[in-house]
């Protein structure tokens, strides 16, 4: 309809169509309403100048028990920044802390912590205590049991934060320090950093000491040692394995073997067949958990290739996934396990889990 | 991508037909004008589209052997082709790793990926016909997320046994599809009849709440698992061993044979319900019989490759725009056309990111979408 002017239906004589002319008005008042009312809202909610939807811009307003003076921030030690960017003003120690990942959990435990844990994810099992705290969910924490727990902190990992729960509990003023490991070193300064804020520092030190050493411990041992070509299996169909930007990776260039996925493009790269063929690795390690991530018979499997020097000489080994998959302290289990499968006459002393 | 076979080169924009008739003849080049949709199908154009289609599904099949993580030449390869399969030195022992990844690898997929994609052009050229409706594909009716929905299950329990050669994972799968057959079924039978739209209607619920079901499993799983469990949903033709392999291709091979002995049939239930009894076929019987069919090869297919989309919709579209709707041609033409064109989007997924590979289904659709435009939009002509 290009007719906008009642003169064209005068002309017509349609009368009746010039009462439209009287509900024009009516789309402007819905909008001016709905403009108001939107600006309420802004001003309710006092979100006029940060955005609740982008949780990785940097925060100047700080929230929680850390609501300080804002100038307070950039100048005190208790200020922290996450691995998302985000800075956060602690001003006392918290109290009450939930953790939404296993990782975070152990670091906390190791921290010696027991008491200020108020709710952990349902796959945070080690150590025994974190089994009986209760538990707020993992991949989707289910907000309102989490903020039932009056947590005053929350730690939780870059990844599986979502951003409307992260933007909630900003808005309801629940600090929420997200972490996230891509190397070794960002573990040793997630320990520090928690460390600084429960105001466990000592302990924190104790503990990246102690996996300081078992890590060059276990580094001198392999060390003089050839270095072998090594697949990691995350999940056999269709093949995934540990690239770049994954500690892992790191981890396996530790324990004395060489991930034959360096060139990949992606932390967690899909692998071809032909590719494992070309690169021919000597070692293949299967993490196995408390369920089998890849089913015995999919290890079976890999016996057809016969030409790999790692089938040929037997080398399918399994190794721990909680010890490798978790970034937290007991990250060291899992190098030495990875040490032991790729260099077993290093460790004469005790047998490599070998498979027949 | 498509067949040598005389598409017209210069596709002229064509006036709209004002009466729409069978066998009106465009104004196209003429040589190729009776190969075409309107042309009247004898054996000789039956013949010289398919010998066209065969001969450019091997030349294709050749192109995509060369390419890998390793490009290997044609003297090498028909060296290891004959020395594996026509020599004395069958060994695997004595290939070397070029040999095993010729032989082991790339053909065992690349077989894989023409078998799956002519199993999935021809149930969704059944099911256009039998449904009379251009949606239709083997996901609409929930079959294929019934099979991933096994999978799932089985993953999330932990299932690893095998049985018969083949790992419990397709077989779970296998059942996850027949039992969203049997639901889609039950829930259309109305009065001993199966009325088209319910059985469309009862996919679609089916595969809202078996989608739901995946995600609710996936969410609560381990990272890790829930990770591979995402990454095996996206689509992957990695092939299985070779005893897997035989047995998916025998029964697919039966499944294949079943259904395109129905080719007639289905020329007259295309026509619609009425025409095909009064012609004096049991409609009931043999829907019955071609939806039963084209459930098993869709569970069986997503089972081991994964839910691959885009094929069983979009192939008999544009086969049909190119060559008309006589199934007799349209079938066996839509198979051929799936499978060259699943192998070679399988083809760019293994090399574009060497040494990553990229999700098939990710390949299928973005070659295949401004294809299916470029149908539409230039070669509307071939409407009927």
């Amino acid at each position: 309809m290009r007719v906008s002017s009642s003169g064209f239906f005068q002309a017509l004589g349609i009368f009746y169509l010039r009462a439209a002319r009287t509900l024009c008005f009516r789309p402007f008042v819905i909008t001016l309403v709905g403009i108001v009312w939107y600006a309420f809202l802004l001003c309710s909610t006092g979100a006029l100048g940060d955005s609740p939807e982008d949780p990785t811009v940097m925060k100047r307003r700080q929230q929680g028990i850390l609501t300080g003076m804002p100038f307070m921030a950039n100048i005190t030690p208790r200020t922290f920044v996450d691995d998302a960017g985000r800075k956060l003003y602690v001003a006392k120690v918290p109290s009450r802390v939930v953790s939404l990942a296993p990782s975070i959990t152990e670091m906390l435990f190791a921290l010696g912590l027991d008491e200020q844990i108020v709710g952990v994810t349902e796959f945070c099992d080690f150590p025994a205590a974190a089994s009986t705290k209760p538990k707020v969910g993992y991949a989707n924490p289910n907000l309102e049991s989490l903020l039932a727990l009056r947590p005053d902190m929350v730690i939780a990992p870059r990844e599986f934060s979502r951003a409307n729960i992260l933007a909630k509990l900003d808005e309801l003023k629940v600090p929420v320090f997200l972490i996230e490991a891509s190397s070794l070193e960002n573990i040793f300064s997630h320990i520090h950093q928690l460390g600084r804020i429960f105001d466990r520092s000592t302990s924190a030190h104790a503990v990246t000491l102690a996996m300081r050493r078992r890590m060059a411990e276990i580094s001198s041992l392999v060390e003089p040692l050839p270095r072998r070509r090594v697949l990691y299996v995350l999940n056999s169909r269709p093949l995934i394995t540990v690239g770049p930007g994954s500690y892992i990776h790191q981890m396996i260039g530790l324990a004395g073997g060489v991930n034959i996925a360096s060139e990949a493009s992606a932390p967690y790269p899909r692998l071809e067949m032909e590719t494992v063929l070309k690169e021919n690795p000597e070692v293949i390690i299967f993490p196995m958990g408390s369920v089998e991530t890849v089913p015995r018979s999919e290890q079976q499997e890999w016996r057809r290739w016969t030409t790999l020097s790692a089938v040929q000489q037997q080398h399918l080994r399994e190794v721990s996934a909680d010890a490798l998959n978790r970034p937290g302290p007991r990250v060291m289990e899992g190098l030495a396990q990875l040490a032991r499968v790729i260099h077993p006459e290093a460790f004469p002393s005790d047998t490599a889990p070998l498979r027949p | 991508m498509m067949s040598s076979a005389g598409r017209p080169t210069s596709p002229a924009p064509q006036p709209p037909l004002t009466s729409p008739s069978v066998s009106s003849t465009p104004t196209h080049t003429i040589g190729c004008d009776r190969l075409f949709q309107g042309a009247i199908l004898t054996p000789s154009r039956w013949c010289a589209i398919m010998g066209g289609l065969s001969l450019a599904a091997i030349l294709l099949a050749l192109v995509c052997l060369q390419l890998g993580t390793q490009y290997i030449g044609l003297g090498r390869i028909a060296q290891l082709v004959a020395s594996s399969f026509f020599g004395l030195s069958g060994d695997q022992e004595t290939l070397d790793t070029t040999g095993v990844i010729l032989l082991q690898v790339r053909l065992p997929r690349m077989f894989l990926g023409f078998v799956v994609g002519v199993c999935l052009a021809s149930v969704g050229v059944a099911l256009q016909a039998l449904l009379r409706n251009p949606l239709a594909d083997p996901y609409v009716l929930g079959v294929s997320s019934g099979a991933a929905l096994g999978v799932a299950v089985a993953v999330l329990f932990g299932i690893g046994t095998t049985l018969l050669a083949l790992s419990a994972l397709p077989l779970c799968g296998f059942l996850g599809g027949l039992l969203a057959l049997l639901v889609v079924y039950r829930m259309a039978v109305t009065y001993d009849r199966l009325p088209i739209h319910s059985v469309l209607l009862a996919g679609v619920i089916l595969n809202a709440i078996f989608s739901a079901l995946i995600m609710f499993i996936t969410s609560i799983m381990e990272p890790n698992r829930s990770f591979g469990m995402m990454a095996w949903l996206m689509g992957s033709l990695q092939a299985p061993a070779f005893p897997a392999l035989a047995a998916l291709s025998i029964y697919l091979f039966v499944g294949l044979v079943l259904l395109f002995k129905q080719v007639r049939v289905l020329n007259i239930l295309a026509l619609g319900e009425e025409p095909a009894r009064s012609l004096g076929i049991e409609t009931e019987r043999t829907k019955r019989f071609i939806f039963l069919i084209s459930a098993l090869l869709t569970g069986a297919v997503v089972s081991v490759s994964g839910m691959i989309g885009f094929i069983g919709m979009v192939i008999p579209h544009a086969v049909r725009l190119m060559v008309g709707a006589d199934h007799r041609l349209l079938l066996p033409a839509s198979a051929l056309v799936g499978g060259m064109f699943l192998m070679a989007a399988d083809t760019i997924a293994r090399t574009a990111f060497v040494p990553s590979e990229v999700p098939v289904g990710i390949i299928t659709a973005l070659a295949g979408g401004p294809f299916f435009v470029y149908l539409l939009v230039w070669r509307k002509d071939r409407l009927a």
